[in-house]
């Protein structure tokens, strides 16, 4: 075994390790950053296979996504801070199962597969190639990946930033009646907002 | 440079710009209260001292292992910037072919790390600071990505030395004037300084290291100062020609570029406000990122 390799197990160890982490938190905000670790180990075994851009593009992407997603969980979930114990997984039997299948299935894949042997020369300009092929041949499937990805994005903050608790959030938000069909509850507001005085 | 002298090199190169910034940031400070500053070259250290001699606070149910890792990790962050930038045209600690893609990387890093800073502490004022900062320094980090990009057009590379002698005949900052003024907004926010100080602020007690004494303490604040020092030298190289220049030998020629950049932003800084965290979102979405894409397409219209 030599340095590359050695390197290529510890970066393997902290991949399958830290995501399976994922599962065991109950924070929000933990299970996120353990899934960014996961994929920077992932990263820099991209790195090891001479992939520099992909490689450490992923580390820069996933330090963002997670660190994005992470904070529209907290926003969206009414988890104060991430900080509260919440249970981060559901169906336990079924995902179990689940997971178990897929991940003899794809390591069997990769048993019975046999994969082309087709060595890159040295000093090729593997970064170059890359984005001629992304920006040449591959720009329609890059770009209309790239902008359904945003789309949906934009979309789903949109649809989801809508519904609030107390109503939707066009409308100002006013809470529920204390029962049913009745008036809303709480203190009201009087017209032109300001201090509110009641008049019994 | 044989390797082992490379590496000092570049931890004397740490070390020295951080006693610069402190010492800058003192004689500014006493400027402006028209005082006159004590000791000013051997402050820095007493200031060191007295940290080191505070013992260690610990809030109630924090996330320690985050807690005491991410300034660690926000100093390392910023020593792997500097290792990016080369000290002469043979010297370079990290020759990657991708230097750019991983200083964003470093970038991006680090707004989850001074996230994490003041989310484990468990305490309220560093929470909000640590909030406020990944409104305010994802952004501004976008504007830097265009700004790199920009500048590695020309270099057709995406290599830090690549991008240093693509300007021998002509500095980045004269072929792309608004590169520099754009990056330097990118230091204030990675630093987390003046007019970009929405994590660590006096308005939220000292914000994501409200909490923090001690040695922990000690390497935040050399984390913020390193971050800086990363910055500066990277914006030397990338715009300003790095160890390029007549007369003097190259490394003398960094450590004079990165000084006069890093003399540029403390005195932003010390001189310019800060404004509300919802107005600078207005600012930065509305009119500094679109300025950073017309400078992208006019960089790109120049290569061509």
């Amino acid at each position: 075994m030599n340095v590359t390799d050695i390197t290529f197990w510890i970066f393997a160890a902290i991949a399958v390790v830290s995501g399976w982490r994922v599962f065991c938190t109950d924070s929000m905000v933990r299970a996120s950053f353990l899934l960014m670790l996961s994929f920077i180990a992932v990263g820099l075994i991209m790195v090891l296979l001479n992939a520099p851009y992909l490689g450490i593009a992923t580390v820069f992407m996933m330090a963002v996504e997670m660190m994005v997603m992470a904070l529209f969980m907290v926003m969206y979930m009414m988890n104060p801070a991430g900080l509260n114990p919440m249970m981060m997984v559901h169906q336990h039997r079924f995902s179990i199962a689940a997971g178990v299948f897929l991940f003899a299935a794809l390591a069997g894949l990769i048993i019975v597969t046999r994969f082309a042997s087709n060595p890159v020369a040295p000093g090729t300009e593997v970064v170059a190639g890359l984005g001629k092929e992304l920006l040449g041949d591959s720009m329609l499937i890059f770009e209309t990946a790239g902008v359904t990805l945003l789309a949906t994005m934009v979309a789903s903050v949109i649809l989801s930033s809508r519904s609030g608790r107390f109503g939707a959030a066009d409308t100002g938000s006013v809470p529920p009646p204390l029962e049913p069909g009745g008036e809303p509850a709480g203190r009201q507001p009087e017209q032109g907002g300001g201090h509110a005085h009641h008049h019994h | 440079m044989t390797p082992i002298v490379l590496t000092m090199t570049w931890v004397a190169f740490l070390l020295g710009m951080a006693w610069y910034i402190a010492v800058l940031d003192g004689l500014w400070a006493a400027a402006r209260e028209g005082r006159q500053p004590r000791a000013p070259l051997a402050n820095p250290l007493y200031r060191c001292a007295t940290i080191l001699r505070q013992q260690s606070n610990l809030t109630e149910a924090p996330d320690l292992l985050n807690w005491r890792l991410a300034p660690a990790l926000y100093a390392g962050l910023a020593g792997t910037g500097v290792a990016l930038v080369p000290f002469s045209s043979t010297n370079v600690l990290a020759d990657l072919e991708v230097g750019i893609v991983w200083w964003g990387a470093v970038e991006a890093l680090t707004v989850v790390v001074v996230f994490l800073h003041g989310w484990s502490a468990n305490s309220q004022f560093g929470l909000i600071g640590a909030y406020r900062y990944v409104a305010i320094g994802l952004p501004v980090m976008l504007i830097s990505m265009f700004v790199l990009i920009a500048a590695a057009l020309p270099a057709e590379s995406l290599a830090v030395p690549k991008i240093i002698e693509s300007q021998r005949e002509l500095w980045n900052v004269i072929r792309q004037p608004l590169g520099l003024p754009l990056f330097l907004l990118l230091g204030l926010s990675l630093s987390f300084r003046g007019p970009f100080n929405y994590a660590d602020s006096a308005d939220i007690a000292g914000g994501t290291a409200a909490e923090v004494s001690g040695a922990p303490r000690l390497v935040w604040e050399f984390a913020r100062l390193a971050m800086l020092t990363a910055v500066a030298t990277v914006a030397a190289s990338v715009f300003l020609g790095g160890y390029l220049g007549p007369w003097l030998p190259g490394p003398v020629w960094l450590v004079l570029k990165t000084a006069a950049v890093l003399l540029v932003l403390v005195g932003l800084s010390h001189q310019l406000a800060r404004i509300s965290p919802s107005r600078m979102m207005t600012l930065i979405w509305t009119v500094l990122l679109p300025l950073s894409f017309l400078h992208l397409v006019w960089a790109g219209v120049l290569a061509l």
